[in-house]
């Protein structure tokens, strides 16, 4: 003992409680297994999104929760239909080739199913602009008693009786029970991440690929004809218009969210993006090819009186265009398919 | 050595066991000032119909004339503010109650860890304000699990009030009242002053106050059921009845 330094029994105790307060703390305050953060990939040629993720802060748990649910056809209250159901990967989350949707019991919706993807820069949502916020958006077709026809209440209980879930939930978001907030939340966070931007259109943007001169003439046509709704990069300006399908309409659009006479026949305008795998078009999918929805612009628009004025510029209802210009069109909106995001596993 | 690695030990153990402790404290006491709670409870109400009013209770109502059953009552009531003696407000943060008739004498909202002291006055808000209807995917008294929020048009369903009569078409009357933007706006704040007297919140203590629920005033300035039986969406006929039972339904009627 005596060999030692005097202080060298004060040295052993100050370092030894060190390091046991390191450890006795570290262990005592143990929190949970953080979930992995996951953030949006803004593209570089989009804009912000809308949608703030401060309340949902996107975690790879919470993605995979969500992409599970959206998958899940026991949600439905005959347990036969799921998101995913409608809304199909292979037509960019449209229900390709269907102008309205089958749900459960065989029962047909109204309104043609509108593609799932860079939904996070949606301002609000559905056909007639009736829904606010991406979280409260799957509120609709899990209710609608032709889509899912099931209660929340009914879900969460599901959902609470289901280990797998219990866990996954858990994991994204460490609350003692499953309530819908996280619910609407993991859903939010998956439909966020489809995000698409990878099409030729965009390689051509980036300046990664050239356009052949028929897509370059087509682009020029789309931007003097079609591109003050259909806005790059989203194409969609978000509005709600009359585009004059009808001269009576049977489903009055934003009427029914306004109850403004001069919002009858409106409706949102949907994106361009990957619109050769998302046919029928139009709000109701009565409209077949995209041949045909250039056929409607050119010739067969009605003059309905809440007809957009973009539509009728100098005294004349719809654009002219020539066949070879209706083929350069046609060409410029095959670049728009995201090939990647039709197969891509991650979804 | 050996006596040296023990204090080590006795010493360290007793660090980790305060300091740990510590962090751990501070977390569960908010403050030192001394709070207590406010429990505001409703009592329901059919006009001058004697006693408590209950669901499937049948009711003539005296203005219309309609003989009337409820089967379903819910209301929001929301952003309570207590008007200290000072003049200052305190605000209840996350101050949102869906009120339910079918919870009886259990129809009770406790606001905790209101400061101790007197109040003189006490704002809610009938209905929920526009923020919380477009800020998406909320809990509590806000989830959708409730049935309270349109699925199709946003925002939510501020009174439910839904039953049987007679001189409905459809022999059902089924309200559900919204609104929260422009003209379609419902949403109202009122205040009271507990008829002069003062509410005092003691430390550790659970205050209560009565709060009268008029079901009748739905029909003070709308139209009988014979004309009006189904709304389900916001707008002018919305607006009639949740003014009728804003205004005139809902009031304080005790200290207790």
């Amino acid at each position: 003992m005596k060999l030692l330094p005097a202080n060298f029994g004060i040295l052993v105790i100050v370092a030894c409680s060190l390091l046991l307060v390191i450890i006795g703390c570290k262990e005592q305050n143990s929190a949970p297994i953080q979930p992995t953060p996951f953030t949006l990939e803004v593209p570089s040629h989009f804009p912000n999104p809308i949608y703030q993720t401060e309340r949902n802060p996107f975690t790879r748990e919470g993605f995979l929760l969500g992409k599970k649910i959206f998958h899940d056809t026991r949600l439905s209250r005959t347990q036969t239909i799921s998101c995913a159901s409608c809304h199909r990967q292979l037509h960019a989350f449209a229900d390709g080739n269907q102008s309205v949707s089958t749900g459960i019991e065989g029962k047909t919706g109204k309104r043609n199913a509108p593609a799932i993807f860079n939904m996070a820069w949606n301002p609000y949502f559905m056909w007639d602009g009736g829904v606010n916020h991406i979280e409260v958006m799957p509120l609709a077709p899990l209710l609608n008693d032709t889509e899912m026809g099931e209660t929340v209440v009914s879900i969460l209980q599901k959902l609470r009786s289901d280990t797998s879930y219990v866990r996954m939930f858990n994991d994204a978001f460490h609350r003692d029970t499953i309530d819908d907030q996280q619910f609407f939340y993991a859903l939010a966070q998956y439909m966020s991440h489809i995000i698409s931007a990878d099409s030729r259109y965009d390689q051509y943007i980036r300046k990664e690929i050239d356009f052949s001169a028929s897509e370059q003439r087509g682009l020029l046509l789309f931007r003097q004809y079609c591109a003050s709704c259909h806005t790059e990069p989203l194409f969609t300006d978000y509005s709600l218009r009359n585009n004059g399908l009808y001269l009576v309409y049977p489903d009055s659009g934003h009427y029914r969210v306004s109850r403004k006479p001069g919002d009858i026949g409106k409706f949102k305008v949907p994106t361009l993006r990957n619109i050769a795998v998302t046919d029928p078009y139009m709000h109701d999918g009565s409209i077949a090819s995209l041949e045909d929805v250039i056929a409607h612009y050119t010739q067969n628009i009605k003059p309905h009186p809440n007809l957009d004025s973009l539509l009728k510029q100098g005294g004349k209802i719809g654009f002219s265009l020539t066949q070879d210009e209706k083929d350069d069109l046609m060409n410029f909106l095959l670049t728009l398919t995201d090939s990647n995001l039709l197969k891509n596993p991650v979804f | 050595m050996n006596r040296i690695i023990f204090l080590c030990s006795i010493l360290a153990i007793t660090v980790v066991s305060l300091s740990c402790k510590k962090g751990k404290e501070e977390k569960e006491v908010p403050s030192d000032n001394p709070h207590g709670n406010l429990a505001i409870k409703f009592h329901y109400a059919f006009a001058q119909t004697p006693g408590d009013f209950k669901l499937h209770q049948e009711v003539v109502h005296p203005q219309t004339g309609d003989t009337i059953t409820f089967t379903n009552f819910k209301f929001y009531i929301s952003n309570f503010k207590l008007k200290k003696a000072d003049g200052t407000w305190w605000v209840h943060p996350e101050s949102y109650y869906l009120a339910d008739i079918s919870d009886g004498d259990n129809s009770v909202f406790t606001i905790k860890d209101v400061p101790a002291g007197s109040y003189t006055a006490m704002e809610y808000v009938m209905g929920v304000d526009s923020t919380a209807n477009v800020t998406g995917a909320q809990t509590g008294a806000l989830s959708m699990a409730h049935g309270m929020f349109w699925d199709w048009l946003s925002g939510y369903i501020m009174v439910k009030a839904e039953g049987k009569s007679p001189q409905s078409v459809t022999k059902f009357f089924s309200f559900h009242l919204g609104g929260f933007a422009g003209e379609d706006n419902i949403v109202t704040v009122k205040q009271t002053n507990f008829n002069g007297q003062e509410l005092k919140i003691a430390d550790k203590q659970t205050a209560q106050i009565s709060m009268r629920v008029n079901l009748a005033t739905l029909w003070h300035d709308a139209p009988p059921l014979k004309d009006a039986s189904a709304i389900h969406a916001p707008g002018p006929l919305a607006k009639k009845f949740a003014t009728g039972f804003y205004q005139h339904g809902i009031d304080f009627s005790s200290i207790d």
